[in-house]
């Protein structure tokens, strides 16, 4: 026996939920884009969409982010520290994908330095991760080592029972233990299969992937010029991955006062590391491309043991010249 | 079908006698409604390519970066005739000589494909002349018609909201075949002219700043709409400010590789006095 939440009870829950103190956060689907926003009721909700537009994680770490203010006098500088803002939630409805890309990046904001605004976040969320039922053209967990109902990075995994009538439940941690437990009248043992989870196809063969990565004499190879020959070099890629990370800190004000923000920022762009001196090491959009899959494929996970990718596919899905990870790995593969 | 068929024979023909060195186009994407952009170098590639109504994408833009054109030698492109008067821009500014351009020209209409008559930017002038006296029935669309009723306020309110989704990519000015500036002002830090932050203020800058730069510039491709992952309706804006200045100067951009830009160029009889 199991338990399942209907989902005509998923509005209790919502309102349960809220009264307790937790925001609810789910996805939906505005007029332009689909993405995780706060819901107030369960109508709010659409888990009819594959995969939301926007990746979950902007909602810990966000586009742009004071980190203080301050304030220049004549002998001194003053400084305030902004604190992330603080309050519990409930993400209800998170894809696998997005969930691990949370954990993907937990070691990478905590191996030096501890990032406060991430892991604030991080222990303030509970993540409630819905198993898929259906997939397109670019879902490529499965290629990732993932599954369409990965546990990594969940507090509770649901499993749809069939005519969108609700969710087993496999409550995976303490803190989503303690968030069910707040809705546990509405939850109701039964014995009614999950619907099976949808299969995904194996679009590469990871492992010789990053075999070919690791060998220095791939580096130069003329493999990243072609492959990459269309690329434009925007950030859409790496702005919409659930894993992508990189920031760059700025003061935006005056001379007197400011605040200094932590805002993303893109290996796609040439700017990243364009030297003072004008020279830049990474001049070609090749280069830039191949530092893109490295990092992802060979450099994080040399540091981390993790590669820095969940399979979501939404840099294919939005790539505006049809280009993305998938085909480059699959490339590889074949090589 | 047959377009196709002929453009491709035409490009195998042209790289093996030298003409070209290279030719742009399109084919197949990772699902069937998709095209991408394909360099094509040898008659194998030209296998590859596909040309129906479905390649919309502007191929302009790969001419002019990473120094595509810098050893003089001719390269061949598919363009629709928004790509065409694209060129035409990118030669008024000296981003290359136009005579360095072999056009595959190309229109749809419905799912029907046809060439286009000419091979160099100056034989679509009649072409393209044609589109300056007809241009406002075919880009009219009800949201652009619903904004033109809104007071300034709903106005400001509708694009505050809009632009509260961008989220600084500039995948919109990576599309666009006229920003080809090497440091663009919002790139400039030293020190940093624009804000980076991409909260609404910094949104709005940055939104407000290209549409100013493509004034009088924009040749409508769509480029920076398709490309915007958040479905901001960025061929809004650009579409205004091209009635602005067809109304104000009875300019359309991208008709010569002789025009002079609009923004750029002043008239010793202007009555506007302030630019002197
Ligand atoms: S791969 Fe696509 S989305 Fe990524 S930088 Fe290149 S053009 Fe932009
Ligand atoms: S690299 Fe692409 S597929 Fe992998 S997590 Fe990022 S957006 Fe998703
Ligand atoms: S502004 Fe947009 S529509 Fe205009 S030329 Fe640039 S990409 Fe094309
Ligand atoms: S493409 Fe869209 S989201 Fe990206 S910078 Fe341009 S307007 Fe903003």
């Amino acid at each position: 026996m199991t338990r399942i939440l209907f989902s005509d009870k998923l509005d209790n829950c919502v309102a349960k939920w809220r009264s307790a103190g937790l925001a609810v956060i789910g996805p939906v689907q505005e007029e332009a884009i689909s993405r995780y926003a706060a819901v107030e009721k369960g109508t709010d909700f659409d888990f009819g969409t594959v995969l939301p537009d926007r990746s979950l994680k902007e909602l810990f770490f966000p586009q742009t982010e004071p980190m203080l203010r301050y304030t220049i006098k004549k002998n001194e500088i003053d400084t305030a520290d902004f604190t992330p803002p603080q309050g519990k939630r409930i993400i209800f409805g998170a894809r696998a994908c997005d969930a691990s890309g949370l954990e993907i990046d937990d070691p990478l904001f905590g191996w030096d330095y501890k990032d406060e605004f991430w892991f604030q976040r991080r222990n303030e969320s509970v993540i409630v991760t819905i198993a898929c039922t259906k997939a397109d053209d670019f879902c490529m967990c499965t290629s990732l080592k993932l599954e369409p109902d990965s546990t990594k990075g969940a507090d509770v995994l649901l499993r749809p029972i069939d005519k969108n009538k609700g969710w087993l439940v496999e409550e995976l941690t303490d803190r989503g233990r303690e968030a069910f437990a707040l809705i546990s009248e509405y939850l109701q043992e039964s014995s009614e299969p999950a619907l099976p989870t949808v299969v995904v196809p194996e679009k590469f063969n990871l492992d010789a992937c990053v075999t070919w990565l690791k060998n220095p004499e791939n580096f130069e190879s003329k493999f990243w010029k072609e492959i990459s020959m269309r690329c434009i070099g925007c950030a859409s890629c790496t702005y919409l991955c659930p894993t992508c990370h990189c920031f760059d800190i700025q003061d935006e004000g005056d001379t007197y006062s400011g605040i200094r923000r932590k805002n993303w920022d893109s290996c796609s762009f040439a700017l990243f590391t364009m030297h003072t001196s004008g020279h830049n090491p990474r001049s070609t959009q090749s280069a830039r491309w191949r530092q893109r899959i490295m990092h992802k494929f060979n450099y994080f996970p040399g540091k981390f043991t993790v590669n820095s990718c969940s399979g979501c596919g939404r840099c294919s899905r939005q790539c505006p010249v049809d280009m993305g990870i998938t085909e480059t790995l699959q490339a590889i593969s074949n090589l | 079908m047959i377009t196709q068929e002929r453009y491709r024979t035409t490009v195998k023909e042209l790289l093996a006698n030298g003409s070209i060195k290279m030719a742009i186009g399109y084919k197949p994407g990772s699902t069937p409604d998709r095209r991408r952009p394909l360099f094509i170098r040898t008659s194998e590639e030209a296998e590859q390519l596909v040309l129906d109504s479905t390649c919309v994408q502007n191929l302009s833009g790969y001419l002019v970066s990473e120094g595509l054109l810098s050893d003089e030698k001719r390269v061949g492109i598919f363009l629709r005739p928004e790509g065409v008067r694209s060129i035409n821009i990118l030669a008024a500014e000296y981003q290359l000589n136009a005579d360095q351009i072999v056009i595959f020209g190309f229109d749809s209409t419905g799912r029907e494909v046809r060439p286009l008559d000419g091979r160099s930017a100056r034989e679509f002038s009649g072409l393209l002349n044609e589109l300056k006296e007809k241009p406002l029935q075919i880009y009219k669309e009800p949201l652009l018609e619903r904004i033109e009723k809104m007071n300034a306020k709903e106005r400001f309110d509708f694009w505050q909201e809009e632009f509260s989704r961008c989220i600084k990519c500039y995948a919109c000015r990576q599309a666009c075949p006229m920003c080809y500036c090497r440091r663009c002002i919002v790139d400039s830090n030293q020190p940093q002219w624009v804000n980076t932050s991409s909260h609404t203020l910094g949104n709005f800058e940055w939104n407000i700043v290209r549409a100013f730069h493509l004034s009088g510039r924009c040749v409508q491709c769509g480029n920076c709409d398709r490309a915007c992952p958040v479905n901001i309706p960025l061929r809004l804006i650009n579409q205004r400010m091209a009635n602005e200045v067809l109304d104000g100067f009875d300019h359309f951009a991208g008709l010569s590789a002789t025009q002079e830009p609009v923004l750029a160029s002043f008239k010793k009889d202007d009555t506007e006095t302030f630019i002197l």
